[in-house]
């Protein structure tokens, strides 16, 4: 389970600041699948950020199964990154010099994972998300909705119980979102948490639960 | 580790020409101090092995070197000199040599060459244990008159024509019949290649004189040549009755101090060949740097799928090592060619022969220092990287 305690957030672009979070209380079941929506700037990337261990709150706190992520230490968030989540970009953000089994086998390789253990893996995960024939390509050489599905494999690559999708849509076509986001409904069933960001609202009608976020507040 | 190795080297390769540039750096300090530290190990040991084939040898001449007048010659030495320096105990042998510039004339053409007139049976003395091999014809003998042996390059170099056995020279009106060429000598005993050796009654005749020139003394031990060297140079000042009127140099001393000034002047070379060193660690840090700026958005998405700051920081250390390993090895084997080079360019230039001696110490030494030059000057990049911010790197483009 995540929850938020009076999560904030302050950026300070120049002389002027930004209050991009303020005052966010959310709680969010295992098991669950969370559609976060909301107009660009209302601060739903922060948030997402901020829960993925990415970022750090001003003020407030997020407590990841009833650990407070702001007490800990660099390494330490960078541990819950790899053990606990799984991160998808709207940008994929694959690395370019990887082919697609090595990119999915990454995070093994941070985590100390054996050599033919992370491959056998992340040979098992493509074919999950159906880019058994593709294992060996170099990210330019698949389309975008391929990328995606490599890195929704490489978000699953240590079995963290919480997927983070930030617009995990936004850029590739409907038929490609489509299968995404039957990715995302299949792995919501076997049991994993899925929060997602988008402003599509096709998509979010498919999460089991929606929150709307507008100047850094999550409307109820 | 092999994935890291995967991961560097796909890094590496995406940015071949820069990545060869800065190799390159490695490879020419890395190959400059090895090339250099070859030869000079190759120089000191031909030359103090030479002249430790010369260090029963005293040579006396009559004069003082000092560095307000240069070379200062009082006179000659005479019969009396020579008798009693080989009656000094420890002494094996002793040989005057009378000599000096004469002109030369052989078909038509004057050149002035150094005649040295020494008893055949004294050639021990002069040469010592290394017998000075003939290329063509005979050694001198006690009875010859008005025959001459001449050295390597007076046969081949000094005149137009090549002079041989049998061809006859003019030395001052009279004609010499040459009946042997020597080999060729080099190194520190070029000398021998530029003299023309007479009988002693014929070097009298040429020079009109029976001053000796050089006493050659060899010792029975080696270590008693700086005693006897000194009794020599007493004995001798006390004939001439003057101070300083001869100086008697042991080869042995001679070794020691040109082996102290070789090793002043590796430090110095070492030092040089490190400059190269140092601007190859400015083009490891730059590139590093370069490449953490490119990458930063690639460093982020690392770290937000779990990458620890070490494990970054050990990516990009491991960057510069490899390419400075590499460097380092590649330089190595260059050093090692630009040594051979070098000697067989000296050999050309100089008539010096040096074997170029490549330690596998110096070997080993240069490429490990190139692997922690690459990791040291790597560092302060990496550290950068491993540092920067997750949420700000994944957004950098």
């Amino acid at each position: 389970m995540i929850h938020t305690e009076n999560l904030s957030k302050t950026y300070r672009m120049g002389d002027v600041e930004v209050q991009a979070l303020r005052d966010v209380n959310l709680e969010i079941q295992d098991g669950e699948f969370i559609a976060i929506i909301g107009p660009s700037g209302s601060g739903k990337s922060t948030l997402l950020n901020i829960i993925g261990c990415l970022d750090k709150p001003t003020s407030g706190a997020v407590f990841i199964e009833d650990i407070d992520t702001a007490s800990l230490s660099e390494n330490e968030l960078a541990e819950i990154r790899r053990e606990k989540i799984g991160f998808i970009f709207q940008q994929y953000n694959l690395v370019h010099t990887l082919n697609a089994i090595e990119n999915v086998a990454l995070p093994m390789f941070f985590a100390g994972v054996k050599r033919e253990m992370r491959l056998k893996r992340a040979e098992e995960l493509l074919v999950k998300v159906e880019l058994g024939d593709r294992m060996y390509h170099k990210p330019a050489e698949l389309s975008g909705g391929e990328q995606q599905r490599v890195a929704i494999a490489r978000a699953l690559s240590n079995d963290p119980e919480i997927i983070i999708g930030d617009e995990p849509t936004g850029n590739v076509d409907t038929e490609a979102g489509n299968l995404i986001m039957d990715i995302l409904d299949g792995l919501n069933r076997d049991g994993k948490m899925i929060i997602v960001v988008t402003h599509d609202a096709e998509i979010a009608a498919r999460a089991g639960r929606t929150k709307r976020m507008r100047d850094g507040r999550v409307l109820d | 580790m092999k994935d890291a190795f995967l991961l560097v080297y796909r890094n590496i390769r995406e940015r071949k020409t820069r990545s060869i540039l800065t190799m390159l750096g490695v490879v020419v300090g890395i190959a400059a101090v090895i090339a250099i530290m070859s030869i000079s190990y190759g120089m000191e040991e031909s030359i103090t092995e030479q002249l430790s084939e010369m260090a029963d040898l005293i040579i006396v001449r009559p004069g003082k070197m000092s560095f307000e007048t240069g070379y200062l010659e009082l006179g000659s030495f005479t019969d009396r000199d020579l008798e009693d320096v080989e009656r000094i105990e420890g002494v094996k042998k002793a040989a005057g040599m009378v000599g000096g510039m004469q002109e030369v004339e052989y078909r038509g053409e004057k050149v002035m060459v150094n005649i040295a007139g020494t008893e055949p049976m004294d050639f021990g003395a002069v040469f010592g244990e290394r017998i000075v091999k003939h290329e063509e014809g005979r050694d001198l003998r006690d009875n010859d008159r008005k025959v001459c042996e001449i050295g390597y390059s007076i046969a081949h170099d000094y005149f137009d024509y090549e002079i041989g056995v049998n061809d006859r020279l003019t030395i001052n009106g009279s004609k010499f019949r040459v009946v042997g060429v020597l080999e060729e000598q080099g190194g520190f005993r070029s000398n021998v290649d530029s003299q023309i050796y007479v009988t002693k009654s014929d070097a009298l005749d040429i020079f009109n004189t029976k001053d000796i020139a050089t006493i050659f003394v060899r010792v029975k031990e080696i270590g008693d040549a700086d005693e006897i060297a000194n009794e020599i140079e007493e004995r001798i000042d006390d004939n001439h009755k003057l101070d300083d009127f001869s100086t008697a140099m042991t080869m042995g001393s001679a070794v020691e101090s040109l082996e102290s000034i070789f090793q002043m002047l590796q430090v110095f070379l070492v030092a040089i060949g490190s400059l190269s060193l140092i601007v190859a660690s400015l083009g490891i840090m730059n590139t590093t740097l370069m490449s953490v700026m490119e990458r930063t958005h690639e460093i982020g998405v690392m770290k937000a799928i779990g990458a620890k700051n070490r494990n970054i920081l050990s990516l990009f250390l491991m960057e510069a090592g490899v390419v400075s390993g590499i460097g380092g090895v590649l330089g190595g084997v260059a050093g090692v060619f630009a040594a051979k080079v070098i000697t067989i360019y000296i050999h050309a230039a100089f008539n010096v022969e040096i074997a170029a001696i490549v330690k596998p110490e110096v070997l080993l030494g240069g490429v490990a220092v190139a692997v922690l030059v690459g990791i040291l000057s790597g560092f302060y990049p990496a550290r950068k990287a491993s540092k920067l911010s997750p949420v700000e790197a994944v957004r950098y483009e």
